[in-house]
């Protein structure tokens, strides 16, 4: 064990939170951090070409090899009888047209279809050896054509990735009232149109994809470390992929160095690094490169997002009309199908009142890594297109950009407001978070500070951007977690949600101080195999807190519930006349008071017995809407093209803000997420399918000073739809900085005649832009 | 080989090829020291060679011998880093995953800079790649560190 920390740590002034000392001391404990007696190292071998049929894999040389104990090709995995990586949310068309669904194996077979592409796992007693014995893998494949985006997957004479999807197209997804918005189009007075595209990221947690498994014999039963959003997710996969019940697997994850949506369920190494262990008999750890995870990591984002809007004569907005293109990559895996279809419709209409309202999604196959979730999900994306369009209606048929947003914003007295498009919005103050965020940034005296840039040679912008999404009902129909209390009085909480920088052991600690006095040192939050037997969702969709944390709301208000019994009996008195505040119980009248601490002690069972106030928490949560209004202020050096951020606000409402320093950490990180995508990432296929932005030194991350402020403040608008009244943050940021970053862009650019442009903002395609 | 790791003095031997993080992750389980990319680009694994953040994993064992090596374990003496401190107070950290090598390389930076400039907290933190944060509040960590530093020193 690596405890290096001296025995008696002073600590002078109290952390923030209750992770934070272990993560600054380099105790926290991830994946690769793991370490077992007989461990053995797995390498993976993975298609080198984006397209090709496979005459022939050869691995006699490699099974031969010094220090190989195992080596998996398709044909294991076959007899395994392994099944193939989940399609996720799939989906059908009004009139009954299923999707074309096209699951990637565990390992190619026949043909790959991806650089990256998994086609076998070499196991051996050391990672040197492991990646030694790969050289010799002897590998023929037929090289075919490549298609790498729309164009080049739906033209007539494209290559067909999978022999049962015609043109690549795995549906044409249709919703929305057509004749309604044809009509509107019709009478419309102005009609804007806007082609939008919001290109394909990597997401890039820091923490490398990694698995380690161990396989107890005597038990049957798997152990995994890994990163993970959830362990109910993980298990899923992993039960329909391998066959191993649930309940012969555990999963642990003490640290996950963050996650973004793109380590829901399991992939191709899970599946591997189980059966490798099984087969030899030892534990196996796998450990990707980052070159290697940029290609096998799911990507994200990969969206073509064609907006129209008609106005009459004052700018009431009377239609909204998308036709949208979204890249699945190679294989429907996870949440591509969901996010291309659902995630970009549901909230089409932002935050305005938009009568008529259709869109039709194409999602094609190409030869490049399977899109899934990345912070989102498709709900930025979808901000971000409606938030340009507007701007681009306002400004080329003459209306104010603020005027207009108000005058068609959804009112408060519109609550409930159905979309009719899936979404049913609770509750708003939009004007309110607009009017704010104007004053609050001084949008109203911009052009004089624009005018001053002007004098210093410099371009300045500013981007307004209103936005709304919708956070995530949840996969299961509530969320359960577990309190009991341990011998030293200390109350665990059992939950199946698993944070991966989000802070859930002290925002959850929050909710139980503040509803029981309990001290944060009393709380412990454990999300693992001790849970099992509970339901919930996972980290995801912006949900953790207002779903497993109303759960912790209710745990507290049924320990109360008890500990009035306990209290009633203590001071023998009636419970109908005692009341809780301060962390005790009260009998005013008598002047006599027990605290729930006294309590805990005072009734802790002597015996491994159940304490008599554990209890079960659980709390149905449906979606919510958290809502913004972001600006954005730029200033770009027109002689080098680079674009400099000067003001950023985000005024929020996220409903109830528990934690205000973590909620604000995580628009702080949703906003530079987005600045990531405005200016500086891109994942860049050429032709033949390789990708060329495979590293950190190719693909740009967002760095230290790419903002240096940001003003986040919050409005409350409190939602009836959990308990806690709280509506999500997690992806909040993110979908209100691409608009409002884009909008200022294009804001500093408009007096020089450009009107559009696609991000990333780089400084070469700026400076292009300007020489004409 | 020989080097000074977190003060105590370790004799042992590896390979040539061995790079530093592997000595110090896998030899002597130091995993506090990340490891994010393989092109020296996040500096997860940025350590403290006599004094200077180097990133740990860009470097051969065989070229720190003989030298003082501090990684995250080792900073905290009697009581935790001032710049330790500032990152949690300041919530420069989320996931945790480079907060090892955000925290080294800005000890580093107030070595040189007791009291940064802007520009100089950015080229101080450029080899460091922080996924959730967004940055903001590890510069104000940054600052509030140097504050702290100061405070103590007078």
């Amino acid at each position: 064990m690596n405890a290096h920390l001296p025995s008696q740590l002073v600590l002078d002034k109290e952390l923030l939170r209750k992770e934070d000392l272990r993560l600054i001391t380099g105790q926290g404990k991830f994946t690769s951090d793991w370490h077992y007696e007989g461990m053995c190292f797995a390498h993976m071998v993975r298609s080198p070409y984006a397209h090709g049929q496979i005459k022939h894999i050869n691995v006699s040389d490699v099974r031969n090899a010094l220090g190989v104990l195992q080596v998996i090709t398709s044909e294991e995995v076959d007899a395994a009888k392994m099944q193939t990586l989940p399609s996720g949310v799939t989906i059908q068309n009004s009139d009954g047209q299923a999707q074309h669904l096209a699951p990637m194996p565990i390992l190619a077979k026949g043909k790959v279809l991806f650089v990256g592409q998994p086609i076998a796992m070499v196991v051996a007693d050391t990672l040197e050896h492991a990646r030694q014995a790969a050289e010799l893998v002897q590998l023929e494949i037929d090289m075919l054509d490549a298609v790498t985006d729309y164009e080049s997957a739906l033209s007539p004479d494209a290559v067909q990735l999978h022999a049962h999807v015609p043109k690549n197209l795995s549906i044409h997804f249709s919703k929305g009232d057509v004749q309604a918005t044809d009509k509107a189009f019709e009478e419309a007075q102005f009609i804007s149109h806007m082609k939008i595209k919001s290109q394909r990221l990597i997401g890039s947690p820091m923490e490398l994809r990694s698995v380690l498994a161990k396989y107890d014999a005597t038990q049957d039963k798997v152990t995994i470390h890994t990163p993970n959003q959830g362990m109910l997710g993980m298990l899923g996969a992993l039960e329909q992929i391998t066959g191993i019940k649930k309940d012969q697997i555990e999963v642990i994850a003490q640290d996950v160095g963050g996650s973004f949506g793109i380590r829901a369920g399991a992939y191709s190494e899970h599946a591997l690094v189980i059966l490798a262990a099984k087969l030899i008999g030892r534990p196996v750890k796998w450990v990707g490169t980052r070159s290697e995870v940029f290609v096998s990591d799911w990507h994200g984002r990969a969206l073509e997002l064609n907006g129209s809007i008609a106005l009459d004569a004052k700018g009431k907005i009377l239609g909204l009309r998308f036709d949208d293109k979204a890249d699945l990559g190679a294989f429907t895996c996870y949440f591509g199908s969901f996010i291309g279809a659902r995630n970009i419709s549901i909230t089409m209409n932002g935050v305005y009142d938009i009568p008529a309202l259709s869109m039709r999604s194409e999602l094609y196959f190409t030869n490049t890594v399977p899109v899934s979730a990345y912070r989102g999900a498709g709900r930025p994306d979808i901000a971000y297109a409606i938030e340009r369009l507007i701007d681009h209606a306002a400004h080329e048929h003459g209306f104010d950009l603020v005027a207009l947003r108000k005058m068609n914003f959804i009112k408060p007295e519109q609550f409930p407001y159905d979309n009719h498009m899936g979404s049913v919005y609770d509750s708003g103050e939009f004007e309110l978070l607009m009017k704010r965020a104007i004053e609050v940034s001084d949008f109203n005296h911009f052009e004089s500070r624009r005018a001053k840039a002007a004098a210093n040679h410099r371009l300045r912008g500013i981007g307004l951007a209103c936005f709304i999404e919708c956070s995530a009902a949840g996969t299961t129909n509530k969320d359960q977690v577990l309190g009991r209390f341990t011998k030293d009085g200390v109350l665990q909480i059992l939950g199946v949600t698993g944070a991966s920088g989000q802070g859930h052991e002290t925002s959850f600690g929050q909710i139980v101080t503040t509803a029981t006095g309990l001290h944060a040192d009393r709380i412990q939050y454990l999300a693992g195999p001790a849970s099992k037997a509970l339901i919930g969702s996972g980290t995801g969709g912006s949900r953790s807190l207002y779903g497993a944390g109303s759960a912790v709301q209710n745990l507290c208000e049924q320990i109360l519930e008890k500990s009035k019994e306990l209290a009633a009996q203590h001071l023998q008195v009636e419970a109908g006349d005692l009341h809780f505040d301060h962390g005790s119980w009260h009998l005013s009248a008598k002047n006599a008071s027990v605290s729930l601490d006294d309590l805990i002690k005072k009734f802790q069972p002597v015996d491994a017995s159940a304490h008599p106030l554990d209890a079960q928490g659980e709390a149905s949560s449906g979606s919510t809407f958290p809502n913004g209004c972001h600006i954005a202020e730029v200033e770009i050096d027109p002689e080098t093209g680079v674009c400099e951020i000067v003001n950023y606000t985000a005024i929020d409402d996220l409903g109830v803000v528990i934690s205000p320093k973590l909620v604000k950490g995580q628009i702080h990180g949703g906003v530079v997420q987005g600045i990531g995508q405005a200016f500086f990432e891109q994942a860049i296929y050429d032709e033949s399918g390789q990708l060329l932005t495979g590293s950190f030194m190719d693909y740009a991350m967002p760095k230290t000073g790419c903002l240096m402020q940001i003003h986040s403040e919050h409005i409350e608008v409190v939602t009836k739809s959990n308990i806690l009244g709280s509506k999500g943050v997690g992806e909040s940021g993110c979908s209100g900085s691409l608009p409002a970053l884009s909008n200022a862009v294009i804001n500093a650019l408009r007096p020089k005649g450009i009107w559009g442009m696609d991000m990333p903002y780089t400084p070469p395609k700026i400076w292009e832009a300007l020489q004409g | 080989m020989q080097m000074t790791i977190n003060g105590v003095v370790q004799e042992f031997q590896v390979d040539d090829q061995t790079l530093l993080v592997e000595v110090l992750r896998d030899h002597f389980h130091l995993t506090g020291t990340h490891i994010g990319c393989d092109t020296s680009q996040c500096g997860c694994c940025t350590v403290l060679m006599n004094n200077e953040a180097v990133k740990s994993c860009t470097m051969l064992a065989a070229q720190a011998t003989d030298s003082q090596i501090v990684t995250i374990e080792g900073l905290a003496s009697d009581g935790l880093h001032p710049v330790q401190e500032a990152f949690s107070q300041e919530h420069g950290l989320q996931c945790g995953y480079c907060t090892p090598g955000m925290i080294m390389s800005t000890v580093h930076l107030l070595n040189r800079h007791p009291n940064p400039s802007d520009d100089q907290i950015k080229e101080g933190l450029a080899g460091n790649i922080c996924r959730c944060t967004g940055y903001v509040n590890i510069i104000a960590a940054v600052k509030s560190a140097a504050k702290k530093i100061q405070e103590k020193t007078v």
